[in-house]
């Protein structure tokens, strides 16, 4: 399992030595450039070249490469271009908010979801089973945006609930989290109904009812143990989803999360934080995948890394 | 009459006389709610109205606007131009002193000035402003090369502030100041970014106390949201409310709406070096074409007013022209005589979402244009690549057409006129992005900028708004109008042209 492990961090290197690649070239094919696009549309073209040299903008394309690639191997994500301050202590800020909302997303994800999800396919084809699963597809058919805005409008104009925006206490996240976890929740129900009822269907539950097993030991020993492989894969991209995806949310509820730091900095073309940001962004998807993977053999003993 | 009779008159008189008294309650928490965080609080870095609205608060001008638009004393008492208009000398008030007690005076001001040299919006001084010359200790005088009657105005920019030399002296290297010391009605006390930025009441402020105890600064991009926060009493005032919202807004109890012209005119600009663009019947023709009223009110909710200049009437040297009326017949005569036919096809670049319902108010112009047979482009694009597409020298242009805005926040014409018209202000080097070019404009906006007599300026600038305006410089289309909204429990709040909320003299009740 430990050299599984090492293995699997290792390979991770040139993925994310990959993703730098990719992000440092796509960002500098864009239009328009972080002097011009910080200067604003009164500054003179003379600023303008001032800003470039000053940034080091004016240097090919190579050398700020390597310039990155150096900064990273000593732990350096390098500066803002438009704050100055260092990229880590932003994204850091950033990516607490981020990952409070994302928890919280994740939590209801796997409590409403699985849950949602079992008692539906203990129950196939019941009243509460296609009310359920229609109330699953409306959740991910809500754009973010609007139901955000709808829960806003009901919890927090009309009824006082909680507050509409902003980041405080945990009344503040409620919102948030459920319009984020909307659409997770109601996959995660889905995919959870049909795994699990695919495997209720298998010879061994059939043989621990004859062996006269309780129901709810057949469905919660044996049978969830082998759905939850699926489900745990794709709880672990959700996840990741999760954490990159939640610019709309932080959007509408004025969450100072990092999705909507990248989208600043692309906007501002803020190169060494779309930079950073992605990176950190990126390897959080690969650790978990990484603990996904390792999740696996947990689950099924049968599964081994050697 | 009886005593305890005497007494009861009494007590009522004082409860009512107390009751009249009531005037501004000091105390609370002003929250004001927009749409962006500042880029940064450093006067040297700062680029934006949101970030400018902020900064004003803590560091203050040298100079401001009033609202009756004359310049006057601020942290300068008084100030007069030498004979040859070569040099301005600045008298400053004393006894003023920054938030870290270091005192305001000539030499603070030089210590500013000079490193506004390194500022974005330098070119608001410089290279005009040669030299910096501390006379005494409260006197302040600026040598120019060249006379340039618009740096009176230009010093009430609030971009050009003070903030303390003692902050100035201590930081580091490359980096900015990100919690300005500055002079002014409060103090800065947090920001804490893509949040809010927090100011405190400076309780030795030189000038009348601000009556509330703190200001905060809630960044909420989402229109919607903030209006939601708003309505929820979460925030005091909002800026940039949807115009399809504001009768709503207007309507709900405890809420009321505030609209205020803002210095931002919105324009079409031709590509005034590629035919059929250097003919002026064509560029009168298409403003013609367009029903400018109708879009005011159709699309902007009547937030806007439509342009009769190419400044908007707050700006010092406005001289109203007769607006080009809805037309289309004598558009297509005018395209007719040019020789242009029916089914031309051209390009017209816009943002989207940059200035209020610019992509549907382009929208608009393609119909309009449509309808006088022009067949125009849509072509929009992110914001930082098109200001980078404009950016393009004249040789490589291939546009016809782009929308523009322009906030001439220094409230004087040179600067709504100068950087958009004179030939030197040509791109990439300047903010000339449609390549005018007439001589009789180009010397009228020279004279402008070196005569020192407030009348005989208005003058030369009415000429060459007039000339620009026949000239059809460009597609005219209106000036916004800003529309706020804020609880009727907020007292005293400023809403300026230059797109700010100011809590100097507000309080809640």
């Amino acid at each position: 399992m430990l050299s599984y492990l090492v293995r699997r961090l290792l390979v991770a290197i040139p993925t994310l030595l990959g993703v730098t690649f990719i992000v440092f070239s796509i960002v500098r094919v864009l239009p328009g450039d972080p002097a011009q696009a910080m200067a604003g549309v009164h500054a003179t073209q003379e600023y303008i070249e001032q800003v470039r040299k000053e940034l080091g903008l004016d240097l090919p394309m190579h050398v700020q490469y390597a310039r990155f690639l150096g900064g990273l191997l000593r732990g350096d994500l390098g500066r803002s271009l438009r704050t100055g301050l260092p990229v880590a202590e932003e994204v850091w800020t950033r990516f607490i908010p981020t990952l409070e909302l994302t928890a919280a997303s994740l939590f209801l994800t796997l409590i409403l979801g699985i849950t949602v999800g079992i008692l539906s396919a203990t129950k196939p084809y019941s009243l509460y089973d296609h009310a359920s699963m229609f109330l699953s597809l409306a959740g991910l058919s809500m754009p973010v945006f609007w139901l955000g805005l709808m829960l806003m409008l009901l919890f927090s104009v009309r009824l006082g609930w909680f507050p509409a925006a902003g980041r405080g206490g945990l009344r503040h996240l409620v919102l948030p989290s459920v319009t984020l976890a909307a659409s997770s929740v109601a996959l995660v129900a889905r995919f959870t109904r049909s795994t699990l009822l695919e495997v209720l269907r298998q010879e061994y539950i059939t043989t621990a009812r004859a062996k006269g097993v309780r129901e709810s030991r057949a469905i919660f020993v044996h049978a969830l143990r082998n759905a939850l492989i699926p489900i745990v894969t794709i709880v672990g991209l959700r996840f990741g989803a999760l954490l990159s995806g939640a610019v709309l949310t932080e959007t509408v509820f004025a969450w100072p999360g990092v999705g909507r730091l990248v989208v600043d900095s692309v906007s501002a073309r803020d190169y060494p934080v779309i930079q950073g940001a992605v990176l950190v962004i990126a390897a959080c998807f690969v650790f978990i995948n990484i603990a996904v993977d390792l999740l696996y053999g947990v689950i099924n003993p049968r599964i081994r890394y050697d | 009459m009886k005593r305890s009779g005497l007494w009861l008159v009494l007590g009522v008189l004082v409860l009512a006389l107390s009751a009249v008294a009531q005037g501004p309650k000091v105390g609370g928490e002003l929250v004001i709610a927009f749409g962006t965080d500042p880029e940064s609080l450093d006067p040297n870095k700062i680029t934006s109205a949101p970030a400018g609205m902020v900064l004003t608060h803590i560091a203050e001008t040298l100079l401001t606007m009033t609202e009756e638009l004359e310049v006057a004393p601020l942290l300068a008492e008084s100030w007069e131009f030498s004979e040859d208009g070569l040099s301005l000398t600045l008298y400053l008030r004393k006894g003023v002193k920054f938030h870290d007690g270091t005192p305001f005076n000539a030499e603070a001001v030089k210590v500013n000035l000079e490193r506004f040299r390194k500022a974005t919006y330098a070119f608001l001084l410089f290279p005009r402003v040669q030299t910096i010359e501390v006379v005494d200790e409260y006197t302040v005088r600026l040598n120019l090369d060249k006379p340039f009657a618009p740096l009176v105005a230009h010093l009430t920019h609030n971009f050009v502030a003070m903030v303390s030399p003692k902050q100035i002296a201590e930081l580091p290297e490359g980096q900015e100041i990100m919690a300005p010391v500055g002079t002014g009605p409060f103090k800065f006390d947090k920001w804490v970014r893509g949040e809010y930025v927090r100011i405190v009441r400076n309780d030795e402020y030189w000038g009348p106390k601000p009556y509330v105890d703190a200001v905060v600064f809630r960044v909420v991009p989402s229109d919607a949201t903030r209006l939601v926060l708003l309505e929820t009493g979460q925030v005091h005032a909002i800026m940039r409310v949807p115009p399809m919202d504001a009768p709503r807004v207007a309507a709900t109890p405890g809420l009321e709406v505030v609209r205020v012209p803002s210095v931002r005119t919105i324009y079409i600009a031709f590509n005034y070096q590629k035919a059929p663009w250097t003919d002026v019947r064509v560029r009168q023709a298409l403003n013609y074409a367009v029903d400018k009223e109708a879009i005011v009110k159709e699309i902007l909710g009547g937030a806007g007013g439509v342009s009769d200049a190419p400044i908007m009437p707050l700006i010092f040297g406005y001289a109203p022209q007769k607006p080009y009326p809805y037309d289309p017949e004598k558009a297509r005569k005018l395209l007719d005589e040019a020789g242009i036919p029916r089914g031309f096809k051209c390009t017209l670049y816009h943002p989207t979402g940059r200035y209020m319902m610019d992509a549907a108010i382009a929208e608009a112009v393609q119909a309009y244009l449509r309808e006088v047979g022009i067949e125009a482009e849509l072509i929009t694009m992110e914001w930082a690549a098109y200001l980078a597409f404009l950016r393009k020298p004249v040789e490589e242009a291939t546009f016809d057409m782009f929308m523009l805005g322009w906030g001439c926040v220094t409230l004087d014409a040179d600067y709504g006129l100068f950087p958009l018209f004179h030939t030197s202000e040509w791109a990439p080097k300047g903010s000339n992005r449609s390549f005018y070019s007439n001589p009789v404009v180009d010397a009228l906006l020279e004279q402008g900028r070196v005569t020192p007599d407030p009348e005989a300026r208005k003058a030369i600038y009415a000429e060459a708004i007039r000339v620009l305006w026949e000239d059809a410089g460009w597609l005219f289309l209106h000036y916004e109008v800003q529309i706020n909204a804020q609880s009727t429990k907020v007292k005293g709040l400023i809403h300026h042209p230059r797109e700010y909320i100011l809590a100097h003299r507000a309080w809640l009740e």
